[in-house]
């Protein structure tokens, strides 16, 4: 019985590790932005087609290759905003809305046509760790652990670097910002690109774990929002926190009831939160 | 450079179809301060807002440092040294007021001399040195205007525009603002002030600008103004 429980805890912790960086790329661009990027679970999903061809096609170990995707994971994700937001970024927020589904449809719709939408795996074989009598397969332990590592580098980079204190003060006060010396649309491109890096980084630790189709990232945008107003905007340890609650609650709810529940109980807490605190569990104001 | 810091040429402008601006012409010398005030609507903010790029003109132009500016945007017009205190100050209220001074010296020349500015700055204003590690938006609006100022000052300004300082300040704190922009007058630091306080600015200033309906209708020494009977009748209510 407790070693259910403990096996439930760890594997919660780590699946809610990888949902909080999951989340945090839409949480950036939301809370630096004012852009709900629709287009995030799309983004996810990129990240798990780019792990299936690293390890496909070039042999690569998707915990090496995810670097490779992370940066370029910023330039596709700027060119994506001077495409498609740039013009629009201080128009109503449907404008955006709209602006980033489409990018979302454009996505899955060339996914589609060029992967079909059957399931693809890939295969990481890289042992099991025990814990307790709970046996850990190597990549959710490592899935874990590369989530936190990014998550830091994402708080070391907002709260320590030029460019990141560049974001944050963007986000507080874009003129200001902008008469202080910062070049505020260079600033956001960089922001959208980060968050999207950061989905797509997502993707690749996710499709070590489960199978996945172009559609997968649907699933994660879902989560994202949950876990976005359970530890509010703005703040990448507000996503991980959010992300550890979710994940937790999905896998000790488990042992009780039919999984099927799972998305029925997040969505109920989303609701939930909305209607209580509607600034979000953790946020500060 | 022998011509002014800061010279507008002929400037019209203005929001959509609406002209506001009909015709300015100012100069800012090196080591003064100018004036430039006016009633509400008559064109301060707008006038502002070209010289700082965050709008751009129609007609005329806009020189810094001898060169032209007219077409340049806001944060690289920063970057030359040309900073504004904002109106309502836009601080950023979730950074602590280290990290608000910080972000005054973001561009490259200022961060060379961020230290220096920096002791400068809280050596003007020993009050923020002891809120340092707090967040700008638990401060006053007193302090939250001193932090304003000091964030200009770590700009390593070249040029400091003052944008309404005394807006929404207390009296005791509205003459605190107006002396420390007469000790950044002493020390020699080229500003431009734009006030509805007439009678506090004109006493400071070097020189002084008259707006009314977008067009400079006035102009002369600070002391000049002080004693002229139409600005007495027109600002000063006298």
């Amino acid at each position: 019985m407790l070693a259910t429980w403990l096996g439930a805890v760890l594997n919660g912790t780590l699946l809610g590790l990888l949902y909080g960086l999951a989340a945090i790329g839409l949480n950036l661009i939301w809370g630096v932005m004012n852009v709900i990027n629709l287009s995030h679970g799309a983004f996810i999903a990129l990240g798990m087609f780019a792990a299936y061809f690293m390890v496909h096609s070039f042999h690569l170990s998707p915990f090496i290759g995810v670097f490779a995707v992370l940066v370029m994971g910023v330039f596709l994700g700027m060119a994506t905003y001077f495409v498609s937001l740039h013009r629009i970024i201080s128009a109503p927020e449907l404008s955006t809305l709209l602006a980033t589904y489409s990018v979302s449809l454009v996505i899955i719709g060339l996914g589609t046509f060029i992967f079909t939408t059957n399931p693809r795996a890939i295969d990481v074989r890289m042992g099991a760790l025990s814990i307790g009598g709970t046996v850990l397969p190597m990549t959710r332990v490592l899935t874990g652990l590369f989530s936190v590592g990014f998550i830091l580098w994402l708080y070391y980079f907002l709260y320590r670097t030029w460019s990141g204190k560049a974001i944050r003060a963007v986000s507080m006060n874009r003129d200001a910002a902008e008469l202080m010396g910062i070049n505020t649309t260079i600033t956001l491109a960089l922001a959208f690109g980060i968050g999207v890096a950061l989905a797509m980084t997502a993707g690749v630790l996710a499709a070590t774990i489960f199978p996945f189709t172009i559609l997968s990232g649907g699933g994660y945008e879902l989560k994202s929002f949950v876990i976005c107003v359970l530890g509010g905007l703005g703040s990448p340890l507000g996503a991980m926190i959010g992300g550890l609650i979710l994940g937790l609650i999905e896998n000790l709810i488990t042992l009780q009831i039919p999984t099927s529940y799972v998305p029925f109980l997040e969505f109920a807490i989303l609701v939930f939160i909305l209607v209580v605190r509607p600034t979000g569990l953790l946020a500060r104001r | 450079m022998t011509g002014p810091a800061l010279q507008v040429e002929g400037l019209e402008t203005g929001y959509g179809e609406v002209q506001i601006l009909w015709g300015i012409d100012i100069n800012v010398p090196y080591g003064t301060l100018t004036t430039i005030l006016g009633a509400n609507g008559a064109g301060k903010s707008t006038l502002l807002r070209a010289i700082t790029g965050i709008i751009t003109p129609w007609k005329g132009k806009v020189f810094f440092n001898g060169e032209e500016i007219t077409k340049v945007s806001p944060h690289v017009r920063a970057s030359m040294g040309l900073i504004m205190v904002p109106e309502g100050r836009l601080i950023f209220p979730g950074m602590t007021v280290l990290e608000n001074l910080e972000m005054g010296a973001f561009t490259k020349r200022a961060r060379t001399r961020m230290a220096e500015q920096m002791d400068y700055a809280l050596s003007l204003f020993p009050r923020l040195k002891e809120r340092l590690s707090q967040r700008a938006g638990t401060l006053s609006g007193g302090e939250q205007q001193m932090l304003a100022v000091a964030r200009g000052l770590m700009a390593s300004p070249e040029l400091l525009i003052f944008d309404e300082p005394s807006l929404g300040l207390a009296p005791k704190l509205v003459i605190e603002v107006f002396e420390t922009i007469q000790k950044l007058k002493e020390e020699g630091i080229t500003m431009l002030l734009v006030e509805q306080n007439v009678r506090l600015s004109l006493a400071i200033t070097d020189y002084a600008y008259v707006l009314a309906e977008g067009k400079v209708v006035m102009e002369g020494r600070g002391d000049e103004l002080e004693e002229s009977e139409e600005v007495r009748r027109a600002y000063l209510g006298v």
